[in-house]
């Protein structure tokens, strides 16, 4: 159990506390309760773009230094968004917690007094690059994009990635900065976490301090989308630049945290982990036709998904790849998993848990998480519980209601010809 | 409610002591080194066991073979097949991996602690007693000329090929790890099990637990496992040359469909062992090892060039490369090799500011705890300091090392170890994009193919 405080702050800051005394460090991790799925289309990219924006100084730490306060002091610092929360970290030598503090409250505070255009053409540019960089200059890199394309309709705002597309940033505009900051960066959609080496009473003082006067503010827009299931499976064939054919499929799950979630997850440790595991075992290591196969669970709050991919080997068509897939599926539905195999993947499942809270920043962001999502810190004590419940049956039956072609898109990878 | 003033930073309190976790150390009548390290943070223990012989014993003919060998170690053992020791891994909660670099190779299991007795014997066997079987081989080998394959997608893999074979050939560090098809297609099961005999030896191994253990029957532990390893002759240390750079060169691979070129530029930089280490690790951070380095700052912050720009010097136990990476759009890659040249010439004239000095001082010493919060973390300092030599008082005296680094000594290795004039510049890129603009740099530009052969000038 960890020791754990939780509260909030009249303004509606959430602050959760995890004082930890065996290292001479704190995390300092802040949960925006916004991401992707709160752009409009015409402005997809713009959670991420703001990110980087809000590392480009407020009105008491110039351009690029908070970075240099952070590194200079021998922190560590970043931030990520994704589909759901936008997420702020540095992790400091624990006496200098106030400077943390101080940062992540100023560029909540006083943000748009250093805002110019010229930092926004800027991080417009880096984002593009990053986009180059990570999705169109690298194989198989708009996979993710033209799955989510395939598996929401356009109105449903999984329907495109969190970097956006290439137009839509460069249409971003000053004031879609100011109207985000506004709508969003707010002390009630804020969870701040605290975990590390200081005295729980002073931390909350230097909180009260930094966040207390901050205004909270009016109300914002509710999340209403739903999605529509699909009836049928949505497939493509994709023909680029890759040496070798990949399978990428995407199947739909209830959201992070339900018991069937929690099933898939484990079920997707029997599927693809190591040489033992169903998938590896039979494409790769027997009947060697695929070079890879891998398989898990998003973390994502509105809705949930299962990713599997798999590539062929040289000279094996991706048909043949498919079709082996679909097999080992068949085999799970039809005769179940074996007790062996279900106490190797809950072993995963807590030597991964085990890993996450080994540091404070992992830890942190997982409390994070607990806060945003499901509105308790405390929960992460009882993480693992439905894994340890877990029985064969229960996954077995998460392969046959959700590993099923109408609950599911595939886009093929293939070599284009010459 | 007491109001505090947000215009300045606020001051630190006093810093709170770090103690790296005490080493227990002994070393076996076999000549295998034991550490140890306990810390009772997570119910997790890392087991690593070190081969100090790498890919730098791989030859052209036998590029790949060193990796080759560390993959097969968990293709069978100890009278396990490959499945059966997964089952078994995965069963106690474990994370079993093999591997080889430049300098060794590895065997490392991650586990709960409850199961370190019954763990430690399957690490135990994966390291003396693998199968090496001959259909593992090609199971590996066909796994491996996929990946090899693949490659010739990443233009990223592309670049650091290319430099790396125009900066050593094909002997050591000028090959991939991994090696390429012609060689990875020739080596035999003979060669790999020849390869294990000569060089896993406890006189040439050390082995490191780290985590949730009590060090006196760790080492108990290890030495029943390990005791009656053979111990043979020491493998003899391979020569590593490289090409010297008469002048500065521009090499483009053409890959037609890029929308960024991956750049690369630099030369020989030093082995692990310098006398400059510190020095170069400050400067280097300087010049471009963190977010805010000079490196960064310009094409990232100042022009948006680039998601990330970096250098590093690959401090290995004979002299690595020192590199400056980046991905840049098509349209700015002259501009991008430009200020990388602009920025090398800068720092050689020693123009640190105190501010830069002192933050990344600052940086290099304060980071170090937060980088070794795990077991894992900490055994792989503790593998470092094996693999190198490191002194016993290395991480209590880390500190000091860099607080005594001064401008003068970081203009001295700058000049020392930085070339401006002599560099090469590797670019994978949209040749018909980026090779005109290119020309105006002054520096002879040549074609290769993927496969670092030369092409005529089209």
């Amino acid at each position: 159990m960890l020791t754990l405080e939780q509260y909030t702050l009249p303004n509606g800051l959430k602050v959760t506390l995890n004082e930890d005394h065996s290292a001479p460090l704190v995390a300092v991790n802040l949960w925006y309760h916004v991401g992707s799925k709160n752009e409009r289309p015409g402005r997809t990219g713009f959670a991420h773009l703001f990110e980087h924006m809000l590392f480009s100084g407020s009105e008491h730490v110039g351009n690029n230094e908070h970075f240099r306060y952070v590194q200079s002091v021998g922190g560590v610092l970043n931030g990520t968004t994704f589909f759901d929360r936008t997420n702020y970290f540095e992790t400091l030598p624990s006496n200098y917690l106030a400077l943390g503090l101080w940062l992540e409250s100023d560029r909540l505070g006083f943000f748009l007094p250093a805002l110019t255009k010229e930092k926004l053409d800027i991080q417009r540019e880096v984002v593009k690059e990053e986009r180059r960089q990570r999705y169109d200059n690298v194989p198989y890199g708009t996979a993710f994009e033209r799955l989510l394309r395939l598996a929401y309709p356009s109105d449903y705002p999984y329907h495109w990635p969190t970097i956006g597309s290439m137009e839509d940033l460069g249409a971003a505009s000053l004031d879609d900065i100011r109207e985000f900051f506004a709508t969003w960066y707010r002390l009630d959609n804020c969870t701040l976490t605290l975990v590390g080496d200081f005295a729980a009473a002073e931390a909350k003082t230097l909180v009260e301090q930094y966040f207390g006067d901050l205004p909270s503010g009016g109300s914002f827009p509710p999340f209403t989308a739903r999605r529509t299931p699909l009836g049928r499976e949505n497939r493509e064939t994709f023909a680029s630049h890759v040496q070798l054919p990949r399978l990428y499929r995407l199947y739909h799950l209830p959201k992070m945290g339900e018991p069937d979630w929690v099933h898939a997850d484990l079920l997707t440790t029997i599927l693809a982990t190591d040489k033992a595991s169903r998938l590896d075992r039979a494409l790769v290591h027997e009947k060697q036709i695929a070079q890879d196969v891998a398989t898990y669970v998003l973390p994502t709050e509105a809705t949930g998904i299962l990713m599997l991919q798999a590539t062929a080997r040289e000279g094996v068509q991706i048909e043949e790849i498919e079709a082996a897939i679909d097999e080992e599926i068949a085999r799970v539905s039809l005769d179940g998993i074996t007790e062996d195999e279900l106490t190797r993947a809950k072993n995963r499942a807590e030597i991964e848990f085990a890993h996450q809270i080994e540091t404070f920043d992992a830890r942190a962001d997982l409390l994070g998480m607990m806060s945003t999502y499901f509105g308790d810190p405390m929960k992460i004590d009882r993480w693992l519980d439905p894994y340890r419940a877990a029985s064969a049956e229960d996954l077995a039956h998460v392969a046959r209601k959700y590993l099923i072609p109408e609950n599911r898109v595939t886009s093929l990878f293939v070599p284009e010809r010459g | 409610m007491t109001t505090i003033n947000r215009s300045t930073a606020p001051s630190p309190t006093a810093p709170r002591p770090y103690h790296f976790p005490h080493i227990t150390r002994k070393t076996l009548p076999n000549g295998l080194r034991m550490l140890v390290a306990e810390n009772h943070n997570a119910p997790l223990v890392s087991l690593r066991a070190l081969v100090r012989s790498g890919a730098d014993h791989d030859t052209a003919q036998t590029a790949g073979l060193a990796s080759l060998t560390a993959d097969l170690l968990d293709e069978g053992a100890g009278g396990r097949d490959a499945i059966r020791l997964a089952e078994d891994v995965g069963i106690l909660g474990g994370a079993l991996g093999t591997g080889a670099d430049w300098d060794a190779s590895y065997v490392s299991l991650d586990v709960l602690s409850r199961n370190f007795e019954p763990s430690s014997a399957i690490f135990g066997e994966v390291t003396v007693r693998p199968t090496l079987p001959p259909d593992g081989l090609e199971r590996a080998r066909a796994e491996r000329l996929t990946e090899i394959l693949q490659q010739r997608d990443e233009p990223a893999a592309i670049a650091g090929k290319r430099f790396a074979n125009l900066l050593y050939g094909t002997g050591a560090y000028g090959n991939s790890v991994i090696g390429n098809a012609d060689s990875v297609s020739r080596l035999t099961i003979d060669d790999v099990r020849r390869f294990y005999r000569q060089h896993y030896l406890p006189n040439n191994s050390a082995v490191v637990v780290s985590g949730d253990v009590d060090s006196a029957g760790a080492l108990e532990r290890i030495e029943a496992l390990l005791g009656t390893w053979e111990p043979g002759p020491q493998p003899p240390r391979p020569n590593v040359s490289h090409h010297p750079v008469d002048a500065s060169r521009i090499y483009v691979i053409d890959r037609p469909q890029a929308v960024q070129s991956e750049i690369r530029v630099g030369h020989i930089g030093v082995a692990r062992s310098s006398e400059d280490y510190f020095a170069l690790s400050v400067m280097n951070a300087i010049f471009g090892g963190v977010f805010n380095s000079r490196i960064n700052l310009n094409l990232r912050e100042r022009h948006g060039y680039t998601y990330g720009a970096r250098s590093q010097f690959a401090f290995r136990r004979q002299p690595g490369p020192f590199v400056i990476a980046a991905p840049v759009r098509n349209e700015v890659t002259r501009e991008s090799v430009s200020e990388m040249i602009a920025e090398l010439r800068r720092i050689r004239t020693g123009d640190i500011v105190d501010g830069e000095l002192d933050d990344t001082k600052n940086y290099l010493m304060g980071v170090f705890p937060a980088t070794v919060q795990t077991a894992s973390d900490i055994a792989s300092r503790l593998l470092d300091m094996e693999l190198y030599g490191l002194p016993e008082d290395y991480f209590d005296r880390y500190r000091e090392n860099i607080a005594a680094v001064t401008k003068d000594e970081i203009a001295r290795v700058a000049r020392k170890y930085l070339d401006p004039d002599r560099v090469l510049i590797v670019i994978v890129g949209n040749a018909s994009q980026i090779r005109e603009p290119l020309g105006t740099l002054g520096i002879p530009i040549h074609d290769l193919d993927i496969d670092g052969n030369r092409l005529a000038v089209g």
